[in-house]
């Protein structure tokens, strides 16, 4: 196993712009890079953005960035698509060595990506940018070191989709609104004799596992940490897992129609769009794929607030962010360049009808942009009955902890949830041994 | 011809001291020149070697003596010594990835190393037509990238829907589980891999089988001897060379199963298919942990040695 590094070769081919460059950014650091922006657009730049978008929404990124070109002769963006599955280590390999200029990255990895000093922070204006036009909640999450380190872009949440055609069949008017209710359901839409099972989990996929999970876990008025202290055998939490091993041990949840892929797809979505899973709990983001799988019978989807647990007061979600970042490794012009297209990007001036064209990228997957000017825009379509239930729930969602260590932890979570879930453990005995993992793993990785 | 050189020369007739000759004899002379240009043709070979063999593995295991994220500067390390190794002693998942590695190198090498012969033998000894383009069929297998087919057997493997679900549905054997299951998972993920390994070993195992001189087949049959009886001793005990060589690349081809695990099962469920192989790929490049994950690949590399040299002096002693 080798970890070659390499030289940035526009440096090695432009040594007296990147020595000018070195002095702007060793001089002023961001605004430095800030500087450079319109100075450089006279020298070709090339913008590589590392994103883990599906083909269609590439293109419209391509098309934003032709249009960018236009106005920016000087600047060209190129793309690089990975799968959501390997854009950690795709970020991680290349971000050193400046393989990427800008990248879309999950929240959740960035205070890895700015202890490590890869994360650039952005120049004066596009932080006065994003203080103005993002929700505080957002602007706190891309905030870190006392910088705005990124653009936000996407917000995701959690609801509990439903198929309104195995509802009526069974005879049931509405979905469930607490657990009681839940189990109830469940157990009356489960068929096994058609192989339709009441209420669908996911398995193979840390964050399909662990989010849902987790917001039954907000719904029951528990929490996932305490400061950097897991509180998996807190009651609140533990009952989540009992709830799942309840469910399993009835037979209305099936362990083996639950499997996602390294796309995150897979069966798990497969058995929902085929009728063979009646509940799950999954984020506003698959209903692109949904569409695309169930093609008219996506009407039969229907979409409610998150069950309340026993000990919860009101319906709770977990969410996460999106936004795009600048690598501080790329050359200062580069990184000048990156910072000017995501302003761009991210402005009205970009995109359709008052949004911009990020926004219209989100849009295209039913995914909620967060600027507020392109929620404004995208109003009616936000109010479609899939994502007007995700947008409604919005004020109630509780970000998911963005920890060092975070992915770590939630892989040993995922672990513990599955050996439940495939009958291999007690509730107790799972979270009681994730506890102490994840104790361990966040106590070394946050000191 | 040393020695009668140098009486030659008018040398004192005495018993001429034993000279150092090259593997072929010859002069000093052209045994260094010999030399240089030996040394000259193998160089390009071991600088490669050394480039992309050597210098890894030091690195390798000079980065398992470190603290790093692969995210800032190499020389930014912080020396933890042996620490990361004395941890992979305590680490639950390691240790169940070493196992569930452990197992799956049983599985494969087990009835690909048998099923490769039978199939070779079945190959090469019956005069029939058409042998070549079995054998062509059989490595095609091998030739096929395997990210593009593990995703082919990702939809055969699909629960309830997928054709071999299908099939064992019409026969009605219930629903199987496949890659949705903990308890069958790894054994799916060893099928695809037998079925996709399969014809490279039949290839290697009929390459052996012409080694073996046809006259001895001729005389056991003229001495009465069967097809099984000839497969037992003669076939078998000269191919025991080319079996030790297809177990070895077996056992190393099977230790470094990745790419239908990242693909597939990503280690699920639970932890059934996280081989040794994923659980560094994700330490190093998920939790960002290179030390770590390099002291894992570079005990694997021992392990892996250890392994080949008790196979090869398993073969020595026979």
């Amino acid at each position: 196993m080798a970890f070659p590094r390499r030289t940035t070769s526009s440096r090695a081919r432009h040594p007296i712009r990147s020595l000018v460059a070195s002095v702007l950014a060793l001089g002023s650091g961001a605004s430095a890079v800030a500087a450079a922006g319109p100075s450089s657009a006279s020298t070709p730049v090339t913008v590589t953005f590392l994103t883990h978008y599906a083909p269609p929404q590439v293109a419209m990124l391509q098309a934003a960035a032709t249009a960018f070109h236009k106005a920016h002769p000087g600047i060209s963006v190129s793309f690089h698509a990975v799968p959501f599955g390997n854009l950690l280590s795709t970020l991680t390999t290349q971000g050193p060595s400046a393989g990427w200029t800008v990248a879309n990255i999950y929240d959740l990895w960035l205070p890895e990506l700015v202890q490590s000093g890869l994360a650039a922070a952005a120049p004066a204006n596009v932080t006065k940018a994003v203080r103005t036009n993002w929700p505080a909640n957002l602007v706190t999450d891309v905030t870190k070191g006392g910088a705005v380190r990124g653009i936000p872009n996407e917000v995701d949440l959690y609801a509990l989709n439903y198929n309104k055609a195995l509802f009526a069949k069974a005879g049931i008017a509405s979905p469930p609104k607490n657990w009681t209710q839940l189990v109830a359901d469940a157990n009356k839409l489960t068929n096994k004799s058609a192989g339709v099972q009441g209420f669908g989990v996911i398995t193979s996929w840390a964050a399909g596992v662990v989010h849902p999970w987790l917001s039954l876990v907000d719904s029951n008025g528990g929490s996932l940490l305490t400061g950097t202290k897991p509180n998996l055998t807190n009651p609140r939490v533990e009952a989540v897992t009992k709830l799942y091993a309840q469910l399993v041990k009835s037979g209305a949840t099936v362990a083996s129609m639950s499997t996602a892929n390294a796309n995150t797809t897979g069966p798990y979505l497969d058995n929902f769009a085929a009728g063979k899973t009646a509940m799950i709990i999954m984020a506003n983001w698959w209903e692109a794929d949904l569409k695309a799988a169930m093609g008219s019978h996506f009407s039969d989807v229907g979409v409610a607030p998150i069950p309340v647990g026993p000990s919860g007061t009101k319906s709770s979600s977990v969410s996460y962010s999106w936004l795009t970042m600048v690598n501080s490794k790329a050359s200062p012009a580069q990184q000048a360049a990156g910072w000017q297209f995501l302003q761009w990007l991210n402005s009205p001036s970009s995109g359709k009808n008052g949004s911009s064209a990020m926004g219209d990228v989100l849009m295209s997957m039913g995914i909620l942009p967060s600027r507020l000017s392109d929620v404004a825009a995208h109003k009616a379509q936000l109010s479609d009955p899939f994502l007007r239930v995700y947008v409604a729930e919005l004020k109630n969602a509780s970000p998911f902890p963005t920890v060092l260590g975070g992915e770590q932890m939630t892989d040993t979570i995922q672990t513990a949830l599955e050996s439940v879930i495939f009958g291999r453990s007690s509730a107790s005995a799972a979270m009681s041994s994730a506890q102490s993992q994840v104790s361990s793993i966040l106590k070394q990785a946050n000191g | 011809m040393m020695a009668a050189s140098v009486e030659s020369l008018g040398a004192p007739s005495r018993p001429a001291a034993p000279v150092r000759t090259g593997r072929w004899g010859g002069h000093p002379t052209h045994l260094a020149q010999q030399r240089r240009w030996g040394a000259l043709m193998l160089s390009p070979t071991l600088l490669i070697l050394g480039l992309f063999t050597f210098v890894p593995i030091v690195l390798t295991f000079w980065i398992s003596l470190h603290a790093w994220n692969m995210l800032t500067p190499i020389t930014k390390m912080s020396w933890v010594g042996l620490s990361n190794y004395t941890n992979l002693f305590h680490d639950p998942t390691f240790r169940s990835s070493l196992l569930v590695t452990l197992v799956y190198v049983v599985i494969v090498v087990g009835i690909t190393v048998p099923l490769s012969i039978l199939v070779g033998m079945l190959l090469y000894f019956p005069r029939v037509r058409g042998k070549g383009v079995a054998r062509t069929v059989l490595f095609t297998t091998y030739v096929i990238p395997t990210i593009a087919v593990a995703m082919v057997w990702g939809a055969l493997y699909a629960p309830s829907y997928g054709p071999l679900a299908q099939m064992f549905h019409a026969v009605g054997l219930g629903q199987p589980t496949f890659l949705s299951s903990p308890s069958s998972a790894l054994a799916s993920l060893a099928a695809f891999n037998i079925w996709q390994m399969l014809g490279y070993y039949t290839v290697l195992v009929v390459a052996g089988l012409t080694q073996i001189p046809g006259d001895l087949y001729e005389a056991a049959r003229v001495d009465g001897a069967g097809f099984v009886r000839q497969a037992m001793s003669i076939t078998l005990p000269l191919l025991r060379r080319t079996t030790v060589f297809v177990v070895l690349i077996g056992v190393i081809n099977a230790v470094q199963v990745f790419d239908p695990v990242y693909v597939l099962t990503q280690g699920g469920p639970i932890t059934s298919t996280t081989v040794i192989s994923y659980d560094i790929q994700r330490t190093a490049f998920t939790y960002g942990l290179a030390g770590e994950a390099s002291a894992m690949a570079f005990s694997l590399l021992v392990l892996l040695v250890a392994v080949a040299v008790v196979i090869l002096a398993f073969m020595r002693s026979r």
